[in-house]
């Protein structure tokens, strides 16, 4: 009887066979496995098998990434061979959605994945830097060359006005802190995530894909997954890479020589000649007699190295799969002083412990160093003391040192010494400040979840996950007492601490069903929960008592609070999602969320969207029809629904506050903030509607989708009357209204696939077009400064946000040199300095213009179209990847031209040497007048320093070589490959400053597109290696 | 088959509710490093900061901390401007100003800011636990304070009280809490002239009847309003409004019959015996004078961390470099130039010449080291308002109008005596009240009051015109800002 029994439940049968490829290749590590059980194995290096299965098995699963799956019914086989196919990329994908993942074909919405071999080994800080080009909708550009400094995001334009347009990125499934932690120093706190760790990137675009996010998917949302054991044998990978870096496009200034020269023409211009003895401009000798001629480039820029390790072992079974990793990056940017050094360590786990419990977790922890300067790049672009702007701005003819060796500065008007020069100089020597200041952020960041899952009966399945993400950040400065900004403080440390604190909880019951094997229905519905607590704190010690002390914990008389900041927020959600599909060719979905934030006074939000789709190639007529050779793939879908925005927005936006004054010597107490309990999320209607194609069974595929995008209740500042006496005369209140119009084409095409030889390609293209529709009450113009001082940028109803208001000029008059500007009339004056306009015509006095009056609006700022094309090449074991990012269609406003050829005592660009000089000279440099900062644009805005920003970027090149298999195998490897590899090594385009994609705004929404002083971007080439174990 | 699933996705919705274990106290965060408006009244301590910040609303450089006296002394023709700088009140000194200059636009802003101060207050009070008459004496300054703002800015942009057929253009009345958004109090129209007065002298009336008697000795005598403040106030608005039975019958209240002329009940004032004890002289090293001694009845605090602000403050305008910046020097065919104020009067001595300009130094020192304090209404001011006003109700040669006017002028000029003989009829003794006024008060901001309430042309200095009452420049242009956003405001005619 036991006997019986015994063998009954015991008979096991062997199967072998051989997996191969299409070519007749044998394909390693397939996973096969027995359908419906956890019983499998993997295939060996030559592709063949052997699986002990159970008699009772009925079919077997071939699956490997890469490849389609494909199911063999056992049948009383002994041995089964098998061929697979590569993957329909288009529609078997696995793609990452909100809570869960979907199958290529089954997506309604419209999301777009990058994979993570594309940002593995780029040299970057953060692994936002390596996405531009990548995606269709997703521009991401560099604001300049600044290590640690966040990347500029807009998903399909800008979505707001007041408050953040950046997405909301989630990692495995934890949304996270994005944004710029650090003081002068910058620290982008998604750098603390190591490139290397990440599986897959998914951008959800519209309302039907974000919407389960709500109220934060008005700016679209980055889904990171990062990477887990794969099954079979445990992999061990190493990759490294060491390069350098160095700025490109550098604009040529004046040498000592030609400074001198031109410095004096423009004061005898002005009636004020040099006199050696008050006015004047001398070049000097050295200690050696060598004339003095000064490239201050060199002394601010460098050739930065930098090294990148990262080692990962990770490994699976039927139960369980680990992952861990460690990287350790130390890189020198193009700037002196500037460097970033990261540590983080990363393990997860996901065990099965049996047919219904499994339980996984994660643990992360990184440490990233910013070590930074004051740049002046983004934010500060009239900084005196801006690092980007000196080099453009010092005179040549003097040095960073005087001739007997201490440094060149002028103690009495704290600015450079002035050499042999007796007009007066401006702005503070360079090398002194590099030397003894330091500028510093530090984070330290922990992210970690556990998780668990039950299957319930009836097929459901309960996930619940708890994570955290926690950051704490130190900002130090120290700004010395001898030269530059500390001088007023008599030397200044300024230390801040700060912790960002985040837990959330995410419980989901994922339902899902077939009915007659031709209805399948899937439901999710789940709630969250995320709270956020923010505290800062630190002061600013001033006037040191020695200037051996340059940390804050030295010895100082003064001290001032600075950094001070307390708040907390709650973030509580339900949400839910029912896709429904019909014999998998009509495809529904709905996703809805139902958000409650502790910000605002009324609660709770709404949110949905709803999307269908129709795989028009799994229809009979279709597979019937002749066409379907050449069109083996057509779907179409379309979406719309309603997400929110609130990213940016105060903890206590809708509250009013007393603040604190003086009464004398009395404190007092007044009414400080109008708040507004009617405020609540921003709003933003999606439509997008597209169609996915592929054609000769696949080999090219692509889609073409177009957006619209209504955002609604922007919060603006709304003017209220002056005599309601309500602090600032203004409350915020959700009053503007902007749309976003585009659209998206992605095209992918294997074009040579050979033995040794494949080519393939694909490249995406983007249009976008923005208008504000309305604004504050009167729909008043708002006018965006940059740096606090200069405002090019306007908002305005009908326009493209953040276009440029400035004055039309019409070049140099070649009668006289003069600067020709237009009145809003048409009538064309023209300025002699100091201080006269006359018309062009005939000479009489004329007004001057001013920007309220005759600014006229050019625009656009943002690219009217923009994209990426990626071409990969294998020739046996030499592969090339080539990324081009393109973009353009719109207007960059050089401010960085107007410092260049402003007529005081600033270097000026080589091109003033073309200068109006007599009449008949037809140039577009006016007659150079000593103090003369109208014509060139620094005193007005004008059209002249307006730009088209179009340009073409090669913006990677990699070349890597990997070993052969059966040389590798030989010593203990699996695979090795070799690489180099540029990033930013060409650039095309017709802007003459130092690169169109700067930025010195970064990701402020209303003043894109402005380059005032800012500093170049880097051209980095790397050497590295990835070895498999 | 539907109906089950129905009832499981209920369930599914339930189970998954219950297992969030929803935290709804983390929904209402409540700030911890701002007092908001629940809590901002909660103790006596925060409710007397939020008095003192009404205060400080009024003391905003833009308003009464400063700018206030120099518009009004810079309309009028005792001084001449030196620097042409349209951020220092040129504009106000010649007459040019339209909608959208600076003053106009700062002074309305800081006026109502302040009077809105006052109202949040009021709203306060009603729900804090005080006892009642605190609570009053509390209300009573708000309100002292409010009618102070509401005046301030009818003297400007309000047609004076005797054009009666413009009565029209008043200002707003603003006498509600503004603290959240609400598009209907936007649109207010200007009240008339006459219900503005109404609502002051309102205001005045409580804040006389509720105010403290006296602020406990020492400088709140003066820097906080007491009854009497309240009562010296109304002897200077029924001036405007020309009711000179009414100013008799408030300055009597604190004006004695006969002389020494000194307050009976509340707090003593009386004239110091030394004009340099109100002002004191430039003196190295500065010193702060006694800014709140028995003269002052109701003055403006600043202190070296408290200041009236860059280019506010009246030693700014008036004091030449290094302790100002001279912006305006006094005109020579001015007061000045009066024959009957001797050289040997110590007012003469705030009077300076420098490079060959004489200029006003009654706030010598920097605002940015020792800051001097405003005076808004002194003793001296109550004693010339009911001697004015006791000449043009009675229509004679009051003697008792005579007395206060010697004991003005003597405690500057001992020399100097006036009879009840010395003048002709009852305007000459006005004129003669007049001039003094225009002595004593040299830059603390009632010239311009004083001419408007007479219905007198601003006469022609240096450069800037003349502007008779019928004059659009006469009144100050609705700011331009104000105009947009509340769109049923009517401007001034001429603007």
């Amino acid at each position: 009887m036991l006997l019986l029994f015994g063998s009954a439940f015991s008979q096991n049968r062997v199967i072998t066979g051989k997996v191969t490829d299409d070519q007749g290749n044998g394909l390693p590590n397939v996973t096969i496995s027995v359908k419906g059980t956890s019983i499998g194995t993997t295939s060996k290096p030559d592709g063949t098998y052997s699986l002990t299965a159970p008699t009772y098995a009925k079919t077997l699963v071939f699956s490997s990434v890469g490849m389609s799956v494909a199911e063999v019914s056992i049948g009383d086989k002994d041995a089964i061979d098998i061929s697979l196919k590569p993957s329909n990329k288009e529609m078997e994908e696995v793609v990452v959605v909100g809570y869960g993942t979907q199958k290529r074909r089954e997506v309604t919405g419209n999301v777009s994945t990058i994979a993570a071999g594309k940002i593995r080994d780029v040299p970057v800080q953060s692994f936002d830097q390596a996405l531009s080009g990548r995606a269709p909708g997703v521009n991401i550009s560099m604001p300049n060359g600044v290590l640690g400094n966040p990347p500029v995001v807009r998903v399909r334009g800008i979505n707001s006005i007041s408050l953040s347009s950046f997405p909301l990125v989630v990692i495995d499934g934890i949304p996270s802190f994005s944004g710029d932690v650090g003081g002068t120093a910058s620290n982008n706190v998604l750098s603390s995530l190591n490139p290397a760790d990440i599986e897959s990137i998914e951008i959800l675009k519209d309302a039907a894909a974000s919407a389960i996010y709500g109220s934060r998917a008005a700016a679209g949302v980055l889904l990171i997954t990062t990477k887990k054991g794969k099954q079979g044998a445990a992999r061990v990978n190493y990759d490294a890479w060491a390069g350098y870096t160095e700025a490109y496009g550098i604009i040529d200034v004046l040498n000592a020589e030609e400074y001198t020269m031109i410095k004096n023409e423009g004061l005898v211009n002005a009636g004020t000649p040099p006199n050696g003895t008050t006015r004047g401009f001398y070049t000097m000798t050295d200690a050696n007699g060598n004339l003095v001629d000064t490239d201050w480039y060199d002394e601010v820029y460098r050739t930065g190295f930098g090294q990148n390790h990262n080692i990962s072992v990770s490994g699976a079974n039927e139960k369980t799969n680990y992952f861990l990793s460690a990287n350790f990056t130390d890189q020198q940017g193009m700037l002196k002083n500037n460097d970033f050094e990261r540590k983080t360590g990363r393990f997860t786990l996901d065990h099965k412990v049996n047919s219904v419990f499994s339980l996984g977790g994660s643990f992360n922890y990184s440490n990233t160093f910013n070590n930074g300067l004051n740049t002046g790049s983004t934010g500060g672009a009239f900084a005196t003391s801006g690092v980007g702007r000196l080099p453009l701005v010092l005179a040549p003819n003097v040095g960073p040192f005087k001739n007997d060796g201490t440094y060149n500065i002028n103690t009495a008007s704290n600015s450079i010494g002035q050499g042999n020069n007796l007009s007066a100089l401006s702005f503070t020597n360079p090398v002194i400040l590099n030397d003894l200041n330091k500028f510093s952020s530090e984070s330290d960041q922990i992210r970690a979840n556990i998780n668990g899952q039950i299957k319930l009966p009836v097929g459901i399945t309960f996930r619940t996950q708890y994570g955290i993400d926690y950051v704490n950040f130190e900002n130090k400065e120290f700004r010395t007492g001898q030269h530059g900004d500390g001088v007023q403080f008599g030397g200044a440390a300024q230390n801040i601490f700060g912790r960002f604190q985040r837990w959330v909880w995410q419980n989901t019951l994922q339902y899902d069903k077939s009915f007659n094997s031709k209805h399948n229905l899937g439901i999710l519905v789940g709630t969250e929960q995320q709270y956020t607590t923010i505290s800062s704190w630190g002061a600013d010690r001033r006037t040191s008592a020695d200037p051996f002390y340059d940390e804050y914990q030295g010895s100082y008389t003064g001290i001032v609070p600075a950094g001070n900041s307390l708040s907390e927020n709650y973030l509580l959600s339900y949400f839910g999602r029912v896709t429904y599909d019909f014999k998998k060719k009509y495809y529904f979905s709905i996703n809805a969320r139902r958000d409650g934030y502790s910000a605002f006074a009324e609660k709770y939000g709404n949110f949905g969207g709803a999307s269908a789709g129709w795989i028009v190639s799994e229809e009979d007529f279709f597979k019937n029809a002749n066409f379907s050779n050449v069109l083996s793939t057509l779907k179409i879908r379309g979406s719309y629904g309603e997400v929110g925005n609130f990213q940016g927005i105060g903890d206590y936006a809708f509250y009013s506050f007393f603040g604190p004054g003086l009464y004398g010597a009395d404190p007092s107490l007044a009414f400080s903030q109008a708040g507004n309990t009617a405020l609540t999320w921003e709003t933003s209607k999606k439509t997008d509607v597209g169609l996915t194609f592929g054609l000769w069974n696949d080999r090219i595929t692509g889609e073409v989708a177009w957006y619209k995008n209504n955002i609604d209740g922007l919060i603006l500042n709304d003017p209220q009357a002056p005599s309601r006496g309500v602090p600032g005369n203004a409350i915020l209140t959700n009053i503007g209204s902007m749309e976003n119009e585009g659209i998206e084409v992605s095209l992918s095409a294997n074009i040579i696939t050979g033995k040794d030889f494949n080519w393939s390609s694909s490249i995406n293209y983007t249009t976008q077009s923005n208008e504000v529709t309305s604004l504050a009450t009167g729909n008043t113009d708002i006018l965006v400064a940059t740096g606090g001082l200069e405002t090019p940028s306007i908002i305005r109803v009908g326009e493209s946000i953040g276009s440029f208001y400035v004055i039309p000029t019409e070049g140099v008059n070649p009668a006289n040199g003069r600067r020709i500007a237009v009145l809003n009339d048409g009538t064309r004056v023209q300025y002699a300095h100091p201080n006269s306009w006359t018309k062009v015509s005939d000479g009489t006095a004329s007004r001057g213009p001013s920007q309220a009056t005759d600014a006229v609006v050019m625009g656009p700022a943002l690219p009217k179209w923009y994209g990426g094309w990626d071409n990969n090449l294998r020739y046996k074991g030499f592969d090339v990847n080539i990324l081009i990012y393109y973009s353009g269609g719109n207007y960059v406003y050089n401010g960085t031209k107007a410092g260049l050829r402003d007529n005081r005592n600033w270097n000026n660009s080589t091109e003033v040497l073309t200068r109006w000089t007599k009449a008949g000279d037809v140039t577009n440099i006016p007659r150079y007048v000593f103090g003369d900062n109208v014509s060139n644009g620094s005193g007005l805005v004008i059209s002249e320093n307006v730009e088209k920003g179009d340009f073409v970027k090669v913006r990677n090149i990699s070349i890597g070589y990997t070993l052969p298999g059966t040389l590798v195998s030989r010593i203990g490897l699996s695979n090795i490959r070799f690489y180099v590899a540029a990033l930013n090594p060409f650039t095309f385009t017709n802007y003459t400053g130092f690169d169109p994609e700067i930025s010195s705004n970064g990701n402020s929404t209303g003043s894109p597109s402005v380059d005032r002083n800012s500093v170049p971007l880097a051209r980095t080439i790397n050497f590295g290696l990835n070895v498999g174990f | 088959m539907k109906k089950i699933m129905k009832n499981k996705l209920i369930i599914l919705m339930a189970v998954t509710c219950i297992l969030g274990g929803c935290k709804k106290s983390l929904l209402e965060p409540v700030p911890q490093t701002q007092l908001i408006p629940d809590n901002a009244f909660a103790t006596p301590e925060r409710v007397e900061q939020q008095v003192r910040g009404i205060y400080g609303g009024v003391k905003s450089g833009q308003f009464l901390g400063g700018r206030y006296f120099i518009y009004n002394d810079i309309r009028g023709e005792e001084f001449l401007n030196n620097t042409s700088n349209g951020v220092t009140g040129l504009q106000t000194w010649n007459f040019t100003l339209n909608e959208n200059t600076n003053e106009v636009t700062n002074f309305w802003n800081a006026a109502y800011n302040a009077i809105n101060r006052a109202n949040v207050v009021l709203l306060g009070l009603e729900t804090s636990p005080l006892d009642v008459a605190l609570l009053n004496k509390y209300r009573g300054e708000a309100r002292f304070l409010r009618a102070l703002s509401h005046y301030s800015l009818l003297t400007l942009f309000g047609r004076p009280a005797w054009d009666v057929p413009n009565d029209k253009y008043g200002v707003v009345l603003r006498l509600n809490a503004e603290t959240n958004s609400d598009p209907a109090a936007n649109v207010v129209p200007r009240s008339k002239v006459s219900e503005v007065y109404a609502q002051i002298l309102a205001d005045l009336n409580f804040a006389e009847a509720n105010l403290a008697l006296n602020n406990g000795g020492g400088p709140a005598n003066a820097t906080r309003a007491h009854r009497n403040a309240a009562i010296a106030l109304k002897t200077r608005v029924y001036l405007s409004l020309r009711q000179y039975a009414n100013v008799i019958t408030e300055a009597n209240k604190i004006v004695p019959a006969t002389a020494p002329f000194q307050a009976a009940t509340g707090v003593a004032h009386r004239l110091e015996a030394n004009i340099a004890t109100v002002f004191p002289p430039l003196v190295s090293p500065a010193v702060q004078g006694t800014y709140t001694g028995t003269e002052s009845i109701f003055t403006m605090p600043f202190t070296s961390l408290d200041l009236p602000g860059t280019q506010n403050g009246q030693g700014s305008y008036y004091n030449p470099s290094p302790n100002g910046l001279g912006d305006y020097y006094l005109n020579p065919a001015g007061i000045t130039a009066n024959a009957g104020w001797k050289t040997t009067d110590a007012r003469r001595a705030f009077n300076v010449v420098t490079s060959g300009k004489t200029y006003l130094r009654k706030w010598p020192n920097n605002g940015g080291s020792i800051p001097d304090y405003a005076p808004v209404i002194r003793y001296s001011e109550v004693l010339l308002n009911l001697a004015e006003a006791l000449v043009r109700q009675n229509n004679t040669v009051d003697a008792r109008a005579v007395d206060l006017l010697n004991a003005v002028r003597q405690r500057s000029d001992a020399t100097t005596t006036f009879t009840v003989a010395g003048f002709a009829d009852a305007q000459a003794l006005i004129d003669q009240i007049l001039i003094e006024r225009r002595i004593e008060f040299l830059g603390e901001g009632l010239r311009s009051i004083d001419v408007m309430r007479l219905g007198g042309t601003f006469v022609a200095k240096d450069i800037a015109p003349a502007v008779a009452p019928t004059g659009t420049q006469y009144v100050w242009p609705i700011p331009l800002r104000e105009r947009q956003t509340n769109t049923g405001i009517e401007q001034n005619p001429g603007y």
